[in-house]
């Protein structure tokens, strides 16, 4: 993951709008505080929080400009598209700040520190000299613009290795070296002041000794916050990389007709698309990590860009946290008052584009215009989606106190046993019932259901699981040779070993072409009551020819439905060996 | 003010109609016993399913983690609102059951043998505190609202070397406290192959 960070977002882009203040110190006040101060500004003591007057006294001479969230918006769109000639998969963050998937990109320019250079020189361009291409601005000592691009494994890490950053070179942690890079940062990097103040208390005053503790332990103390600052501090994600993809119905459009060409119009439609996309989302129990927002026009642009959507933390930690609580509606959510932050600059950046007679006229080529007509449609899609709380466990339906009351028990268990006692059945694709089933750690995200690694089926087998998402339990009808339910509801693992006899008393084989050498005529097993008994019927063999492509692991073996003494069992016999594989208690 | 009739779970499907009033009562304590084989688990998961029907929350302790997650399925139990809890050492067992039923509506609990009967009244009390129902498997050593046993199953469809498990006729005896103290035996048939 590569991280590109633009310190004082604001400054900025005041900057590219009006060169005259490069070189001088600059503050962007938003209602009578410092919200950014420019290099030469902080040099003076001029720092973020400032009231107007004090940042006066302490810095004469002094260039103060108003907040100018589309200017902002504009600029940022402009190095977006800078960046996403080199690497189109970006995510933004907020004004400023943004994050690249470095896989592709890497590989392609030949290493992390290629791509840096290359990104850090496309940067440049726009936000120095982009503004008027003949003008010989660059040699008038603006110098290269304050951007730093850090480079790690997740994207925390890669955040804090873009803080770490100098200007104009990129700061590049090696892959898998992101837990050792984190551990001396101090906790305060959490933007959480509640969290680090009270690890600095306990005495874990850096992310190393934070990420030393075992995670039961931090669950149980910490709760589902410090698990997901547990996770980041050990270099990975906060949410495991298993996102679930969202549904596609839950994209939200709105069309315009007449088309809109006035942002505040696009921009009222869009808080009400984001309000309603978040609590639609809210109602299947989903958080929305990472939000498209898509435009079209009259004349059939299409437009697009990625967002990604923090936690609230690290959002009141940003650098427009007061415009964004103010940007909020009074009963909105913070999530939404984000969400539609987002959404309002991005319209902004593209839609506001055609007003300024001067950029009109100025050389600016064709592409520079997005937009040449009015909207006609904007659409919010869900890219990314985590479940909310800390469980895929399912709110559908269910009383939201239940669920919270449940989740505190099994985390206090959790902690009390250690998160793999506490699980959960999740069903699978599978032949014997306990192939179909997968226990997943309460909380976990579950595996990504396992349709893909389904044995090929052979042409003209008639596979009867079309719809394997319909419901639950055709999920295992699908695989050819599962035994057909009932399920049996004590499966044993491992299996317990058994004997399967013949009327001579000897054990019952299977030849490799699956026949029978004698009738079973007696099961016995300790785990049966009584040590089993006389089999009373019974089905079978049926071969299982197991993981055939691997020589290695490949297994056969025949499994038996037997009722005996009474009791239904299933069955396995493998190599001369028969076990009780489950009972149909 | 709650009804008596609302502090009810309904039991989904035919066992539903065998136990008196329909359902579980709310804080109280239900007994399944039955020999191995002879459909007990089933009946436990049948209890489960009531909470998960009623969109509550359902948990398992399940000692020797046999559970057949797909029979629990079959039962009509909302997996993603199950938990099933393993590898629980005996010192901790009364603890575990009783932060369950803290959190939890319906708790089925394998009792191991040598269950205090002191811990079975904490238990109980507990889950007449939260409202909660501990369904008991084993060797319960305290009271009981309502008392399942699992006499005998009897499968057909599966013939000498050929055939399917298919039908399963469960015979139950149900007893309860007061009004439904007399033993009722009834028999209870599963098995979605209804046909065979």
């Amino acid at each position: 993951m590569l991280c590109l960070w633009c310190p004082d977002w604001p400054v900025v882009a005041a900057r590219r709008a009006d060169p005259s203040l490069e070189g001088v110190p600059v503050v962007v006040l938003d209602r009578g505080f410092v919200l950014a101060a420019s290099v030469e500004a902080r040099a003076e003591g001029v720092r973020r929080g400032l009231r107007r007057r004090e940042a006066e006294v302490r810095c004469p001479g002094l260039v103060i400009r108003p907040v100018d969230s589309a200017g902002e918006a504009r600029a940022f769109e402009a190095l977006s598209r800078a960046v996403e000639v080199l690497a189109p998969r970006l995510a933004l963050d907020r004004p400023g700040l943004l994050f690249v998937p470095t896989r592709g990109p890497s590989r392609y320019f030949g290493g992390d520190e290629a791509l840096a250079t290359r990104l850090m020189a496309g940067v440049a361009a726009v936000l120095v000299g982009g503004d008027r291409p003949g003008d010989d601005e660059v040699a008038e000592g603006a110098g290269e613009p304050d951007v730093r691009i850090g480079v790690a494994d997740g994207v925390f890490a890669a955040r804090l290795a873009a803080r770490r950053a100098t200007p104009g070179a990129a700061f590049v942690v090696p892959a898998g070296e992101s837990p050792a890079f984190l551990a001396p940062w101090p906790v305060r990097v959490f933007d959480d002041d509640d969290l680090a103040s009270l690890l600095v208390r306990l005495g874990l005053s850096t992310l190393g000794d934070f990420a030393g503790l075992p995670e039961a332990s931090v669950l149980g103390r910490f709760g589902l916050a410090g698990l997901g600052a547990h996770r980041r501090a050990r270099g990975e994600d906060e949410h495991p990389p298993a996102l679930r993809v969202p549904p596609p119905d839950l994209e939200l459009h709105h069309e315009f007709d007449p088309p809109v060409s006035r942002v505040d119009t696009a921009v009222f439609a869009g808080r009400a698309l984001a309000d309603r996309l978040l609590a639609e989302l809210a109602a299947d129990g989903l958080i929305c990590t990472r939000v498209r927002v898509e435009a079209e026009t009259e004349h059939g642009e299409r437009l697009a860009r990625s967002w990604r959507l923090s936690a609230g933390g690290s959002a009141r930690g940003g650098g427009s946290a007061g415009r964004l609580q103010g940007g909020g509606g009074v009963g909105s959510s913070p999530g939404s008052a984000i969400l539609a932050d987002r959404v309002r600059g991005q319209l902004e950046a593209w839609v506001s584009r055609d007003e300024g007679p001067a950029r009109a006229e100025a050389g600016r080529s064709a592409d520079d215009d997005l937009v040449t007509s009015g909207l006609t449609l904007l659409r919010l899609v869900p890219e990314e989606v985590v479940v909310a709380g800390r469980s895929q466990l399912g709110l559908w339906g269910g009383d939201r106190a239940a669920a919270e009351r449940a989740g505190r028990a099994l985390v206090r268990l959790q902690s009390l046993l250690g998160p793999e006692a506490v699980t959960t059945p999740v069903l699978q694709g599978g032949r014997t019932p306990d192939e179909q089933v997968a226990w997943v750690p309460w909380g976990d995200d579950p595996p990504a259901l396992s349709d893909h690694c389904r044995p090929p089926v052979p042409p003209g087998y008639s596979d009867s699981g079309g719809d394997l998402s319909a419901t639950n339990v055709q999920t295992s009808a699908g695989w050819p040779g599962a035994i057909p339910p009932p399920a049996p509801a004590v499966v044993f693992q491992p299996a317990r070993p058994a004997e399967l006899l013949d009327a001579a008393g000897q054990p019952v084989v299977v030849s490799g072409r699956g026949e029978a050498s004698a009738e079973p005529e007696r099961l016995n097993s300790l785990a049966l009551p009584r040590g089993g008994g006389p089999v009373e019927a019974w089905a079978g063999p049926w071969l299982q020819d197991l993981r055939w492509w691997d020589p290695a692991a490949r297994r056969r073996r025949a499994l038996w439905q037997v009722v005996a003494a009474g009791i239904a069992c299933l069955v396995s016999v493998e190599g001369g060996e028969a076990h009780l594989e489950a009972v149909y208690d | 003010m709650v009804l008596a009739g609302e502090r009810r779970l309904a039991v989904p499907g035919p066992l539903g109609e065998i136990i008196p009033g329909g359902g579980l009562q709310r804080g109280s304590v239900v007994r399944v016993e039955g020999p191995a084989g002879s459909g007990a688990t089933s009946l436990v998961l049948i209890l489960l399913a009531a909470a998960t029907v009623a969109g509550e929350w359902a948990a398992l302790v399940d000692g020797d983690g046999v559970l057949g997650g797909l029979a629990a399925a079959e039962a009509g139990v909302a997996l993603d609102r199950l938990a099933v809890v393993r590898a629980v050492p005996a010192s901790l067992y009364g603890r575990v059951v009783a932060t369950l039923l803290d959190g939890v509506t319906v708790v089925g609990a394998t009792i191991p043998r040598g269950f205090r009967p002191a811990d079975a009244r904490r238990l109980e009390a507990r889950a007449r505190e939260r409202a909660a129902v501990l369904v008991a498997a084993g060797s319960w050593p305290g009271e009981a609202a309502l008392r399942l046993r699992a006499e005998h199953s009897s499968w057909s469809g599966l013939g000498r070397g050929e055939g399917l498990l298919g039908r399963r006729v469960l015979r139950v005896a149900v007893s309860g406290r007061g009004a439904a103290g007399r033993e009722r035996v009834a028999e209870l048939v599963t098995g979605s192959c209804a046909a065979a």
